[in-house]
């Protein structure tokens, strides 16, 4: 099939897009590894969950969807901080496949209660800005996924200040480079700890109400495919680096979408994994990958 | 240490005794009642329609206890009906555990339900080995009734196949879409339709694509596969698919998908791809949640139906159309899909079947439901007849095509029957900004 | 030592004459079969993902291996016309070999890489099998299976419950030799610090490649067993569930240890389905899950250890309990 320069900037819109919330979901999972050095894989769900936030303040108040950030964000820090304490602190260094083992439960656990509360049937709302499109080099978009664009762009700016220009910020990197030197500096890495899993929490929720506001189905079970690739694009970009988490991200976003379009929707999902692999072939530990151990 | 081995030991016997035990329901005292399985997926990703379909199984047996049950010659009386639930998980173990229990256990004289075509696959052997008569009211996959290396002279298909299902609404196509495209815009009539098929990467989507190619070429149709376009079941992002579509510029796009993706993909092309076309669903999709989801970008699409929420076909149906919904939603609140109509009609074809048979004799009620001539219940049958074919054991639905109109006192689309032509409540309409493919 | 030795003998035996004389006290019950028949085809699953982790290494697609020898097995006796009771070790080798493939590429990554890796390797194969390759396979419609045992013999499913018992047993006392070997003691040694390994003269690439072989091999033929005993196969066969059980019940029982992945899989079988029986729907995951993080957190060892532990904590507890009555 021929791609005219048309098709293409359309399929690059909507990469751009899934790009968007596989880069929260990763940029949350990184700063978590980055301090911990444990992998949630049960992140998936806490984008559901933020979903559901999302989908509940709205059926309740009716406010904009967007506005909801303000819930869904710090709801999920309080239960990324709870899942924290309850589950990750007590096998900090212990066996390392222990976190995946954790997460599975976790997996259960969470879908589960989400559909006893939420039953199980799929649920979608619709966003106040959906008849406004923009037109932009003869291609009209919905507003909506610039709005989601950029929202993005400023939830990794906002934390990209935190990081590097506030105190607390600083404390994490340091905690992220060298654990033991943190703590031999006074820093409170449990503390730390609590900090980095519920910001890594706080952007699995905004991914959340990001997918809600942009029309997409979800359900109880819909959380555990994003996070999967979310983690395989946290190893495509580098366990711990940031950008590489938004590199990879973008990367996968574009990559499905035009998968999608040349072989065909059914290797969506497997695209991800075929890449991560070459990736591991060529560069073991990523493309912006600390040196492991 | 050895003593409390032991004691482990002891404990996970008596444990497992424990369990084994409470599944084993006291069921010596021969046939004075008539056990119907019913074989629903309670839990996992399927278990919304599985309660449906379990609730539609209780509400059938209920009706029929409270006119004295069914009577069966041999006993000489009347025997009430009781229902044995069986949840296969949505697993194939699981359902393979639920079945082999029903059988076993609960010795039911027959076996109603079945939902997934994987999960039906896995226990169709045991069924067929204890000669169990089986009324597969879900599956939607004409393979299930096909095999060949196992007995399914005992199942009987009480479900559109995707078959009957794809064919039917080809043929819909041919006959009513393409006419009027060819007519509002001047077209030669013999122009061919320009048909995009956008189908889910599984039995039941491949179905689909399957029936439509087959029907086309078997009747010579004047339609082009311009585009297939396939996607991963669960899917919630259809824009580069449609983005897809779009380039090829087809007439008509017809969509094989379950509900939590007809519902995105029509809302995503009229909205983020601006795929301005007439979208075609298949008939599992026709429920409310299908309206209230879809809303206003829903309007002008055609949805395949044989059981809708909000028309009735005038006619024989609608008195017992009628008073199922009403009953159900006294009873459980909200409305049975159709794999739930399709289970209460399973019910009361089995225990037709056995009134007929005269006998709880599993051969004899076989052969009974093989040759059932029984009118139709609450959905449309071909003949007005409930009947299954001598080759496959299908029953063959009437399914009707509506096309959803914008309703402003809902704030949502109704549906309107616009084929067959002898249920049609308008004809089939283009709209004003629909813009066909280039000739 | 030599005291929890006879122990676990007379354990094994008793399990083993429950699992014997079970079906023979109850008659030819078609449904406890079932049940039995399922819980032994996990149990030489989940012995044979438990395998790999003796090597240090896991995996979150083992789905991948027990769909091929599902597969494998069944095209080759459709095709041929061969006895499944033949097929189902061909089955096995093909898995093997490609776990041996999967396993180069996964040898030198660890933990998290090897996670994501062999989970990626089984959705990549269910897309192949589904869509690629449909021809061969059958695509979504799946093919359908010939039975270990032709159901016209009279009691097959007995037969066919005790083929498929001595099959596990083989491959359990099979497990214990290899582990109790030199190649055992190597696997230890790996699993500890792969660097020491390598200067104390392992190559632990050989050593590695080897345990995700036989990890394939006995994974595929647990698939093709359940294949051959359900009748029909699916792609659904690769699901993420599928993957999972195997984990679920190897760490429950005992990550490790050769009786882990045993009772893990009893108990929780066991457990879950007497929850259905109670009814439960969400509320059994929910349980499944908490177990699953409780037994990581305070039990690492699994319930395998939990009869030491009890006895560890026990005079604790009745120092405290004690205290309690005396207030």
């Amino acid at each position: 099939m021929e791609i005219g320069l048309d098709i293409f900037l359309q399929v690059m819109v909507w990469g751009l897009y899934a790009g968007c919330i596989y880069i929260l979901l990763a940029t949350g999972l990184n700063l978590i590894f980055g301090v911990m050095k444990v992998v949630n894989f049960a992140h998936g769900q806490l984008l559901m969950i933020g979903a559901y936030v999302t989908f509940s303040f709205f059926v309740l108040t009716g406010f904009n969807p967007y506005v909801l950030l303000a819930a869904s964000i710090p709801i999920l820090i309080v239960i990324g901080v709870c899942i924290e304490r309850l589950c990750f602190r007590p096998i900090l260094g212990t066996g390392k496949l222990n976190e995946i083992f954790i997460s599975i439960g976790l997996i259960y656990i969470l879908e589960n209660v989400a559909a006893m509360i939420w039953t199980d049937e799929w649920k979608t709302i619709r966003s106040p800005f959906e008849e406004i499109t923009v037109t932009i080099g003869g291609m009209k978009i919905p507003v909506d996924y610039l709005i989601i664009i950029v929202t993005t762009v400023l939830i990794l700016v906002g934390l990209y200040i935190f990081l590097k220009k506030t105190r607390l910020g600083l404390a994490v990197r340091a905690t992220s480079q060298n654990r033991k030197a943190a703590m031999l500096v006074g820093i409170n890495v449990e503390r730390m700890d609590m900090l980095s899993f519920g910001i890594g929490a706080g952007l699995a929720g905004a991914a959340g109400t990001l997918w809600v506001v942009s029309g997409q189905v979800f359900n109880p079970y819909m959380g555990s495919v994003p996070a999967v690739k979310a983690f395989a694009i946290v190893i495509i970009g580098g366990l711990g680096s940031i950008p590489g988490a938004i590199i990879g991200g973008l990367i996968l976003g574009i990559a499905e979408n035009f998968t999608v379009l040349t072989i065909g929707g059914a290797w969506k999902d497997a695209v991800a994994f075929l890449i991560l692999i070459l990736v591991l072939i060529i560069k073991p530990n990523g493309l912006f990958g600390e040196k492991a151990e | 240490m050895k003593h409390t081995y032991v004691l482990l030991l002891i404990g996970m016997v008596v444990i497992g005794a424990f369990l084994a035990g409470c599944t084993q329901q006291a069921s010596t005292a021969p046939a004075q009642n008539l056990k119907i399985g019913v074989v629903a997926s309670l839990t996992g990703p399927s278990s919304t329609t599985g309660k449906d379909v379990w609730q539609s199984a209780q509400l059938a047996a209920e009706e029929i206890n409270a006119k004295g049950g069914v009577y069966v010659k041999d006993l000489g009386k009347s025997v009430p009906i009781v229902l044995v639930q069986g949840d296969d998980e949505s697993t194939r173990e699981g359902g393979q555990k639920a079945v082999s229990r029903m059988i076993t256990q609960d010795n039911v004289d027959m076996l109603v339900g079945g939902f997934s075509s994987a999960v039906v696959s896995a226990h169709q052997s045991i069924v067929a080995e204890h000669n169990v008569p089986y009324i597969i009211t879900g599956a939607s996959t004409p393979v299930i009734t096909r095999r060949t290396d196992v007995n399914t002279s005992y199942m009987f298909h009480h479900a559109p196949t995707t078959d009957d299902s794809g064919s039917q609404t080809t043929l819909f196509i041919d006959n009513v879409i393409r006419p009027a495209i060819n007519a509002k815009f001047g077209y030669p009539q013999d122009r061919p339709l320009k048909l995009a098929i956008l189908y889910q990467d599984s039995p039941y989507g491949k179905g689909h694509l399957d029936a439509v190619k087959n029907t086309i070429a078997n009747n010579s149709l004047k339609i082009n596969l311009v585009s297939q376009e396939t996607f991963k079941m669960g899917e919630s992002d259809f824009r580069t698919a449609l983005t897809s579509i779009k380039s090829s510029d087809p007439d008509v796009v017809y969509v094989a998908a379950f509900l939590n993706e007809q519902i995105p993909i029509e809302t995503q092309a009229m909205r983020d791809v601006d795929l301005k076309k007439i979208f075609i669903a298949i008939e599992p999709n026709d429920d409310p949640d299908f309206y209230k989801g879809v809303g206003k970008y829903g309007d002008y699409s055609v949805i395949q139906s044989r059981f809708s929420p909000y028309t009735v076909p005038k006619g024989p149906t609608e008195a017992a159309y009628n008073k199922f919904v009403t009953d159900f939603d006294k009873k459980f609140g909200g409305f049975p899909g159709m794999m739930g109509v399709a289970t209460y009609e399973g019910v009361y074809i089995g225990a037709k079947a056995v009134e007929n048979a005269g006998t709880l004799n599993k051969t004899a009620v076989k052969t009974a439901i093989a040759n059932l001539q029984m009118p139709q219940i609450v959905e449309a049958m071909q003949g007005q007849t409930i009947s299954f074919s001598k080759d496959f054991r299908e029953s063959k639905f009437d399914l009707t095509m509506e096309q959803l109109v914008w309703d402003p006192s809902v704030n949502e689309t109704r549906p309107k029957i616009v084929s067959p032509a002898n249920l049609k409540e308008r004809d089939f309409m283009l709209p004003d900004w629909y813009v066909p493919g280039k000739a | 030592m030599i005291e929890k030795n006879r122990v676990v003998l007379y354990l094994t035996v008793a399990t083993l004459a429950f699992a014997v004389l079970f079906p023979l006290v109850t008659g030819l019950n078609m449904y406890y079969l079932t049940v039995l028949i399922l819980i032994v085809i996990f149990i030489i699953f989940a012995s044979a993902w438990n395998f790999l982790t003796y090597s240090g290494q896991g995996s979150l697609g083992h789905a991948a291996f027990f769909g091929i020898g599902g597969y494998i097995s069944t095209l080759i006796a459709v095709k041929s016309g061969l006895t499944p009771y033949l097929t189902i070790f061909i089955g096995g080798a093909g898995a093997a070999l490609v776990g041996l493939f999967i396993g180069a590429i996964c040898v030198r990554m660890k933990e998290w890489f090897l996670a994501m890796v062999t989970f990626g390797f089984a959705v990549i194969i269910q897309v192949l099998v589904a869509s690629q390759f449909v021809s061969v396979t059958g695509g979504w419609d799946g093919v359908a299976a010939p039975p270990l045992i032709s159901n016209t013999v009279p009691n097959y499913l007995v037969y066919e419950y005790y083929s498929i018992l001595l099959i596990a047993v083989v491959v359990i006392l099979l497990f214990r030799t290899i582990l109790n070997s030199k190649i055992g003691l190597a696997f230890s040694a790996i699993r500890e610090n792969e660097l020491e390994a390598r200067a104390s003269g392992i190559d632990p690439v050989r050593y590695k490649l080897f345990a995700f072989m036989v990890s394939a091999y006995f994974s595929g033929l647990a698939g093709a067993l359940e294949i051959s005993y359900l009748g029909y196969v699916t792609p659904e066969i690769f699901g993420v569930d599928i993957s999972f059980w195997p984990i679920i019940y190897s760490i429950s029982g005992g990550l490790g240890t050769l009786a882990g992945p045993i009772i893990g899989t009893i108990v929780i079988t066991l457990l879950w389905d007497g929850l259905q029986s109670l009814g439960l729907t969400y509320g059994r995951f929910i349980i499944i899950g908490i177990i699953l993080v409780l037994v990581v957190i305070f039990l690492p060892r699994g319930l395998v250890s939990l009869p030491e532990v009890i006895k560890k904590r026990a005079p604790v507890w009745k120092a405290r309990f004690n205290k309690l009555l005396s207030k």
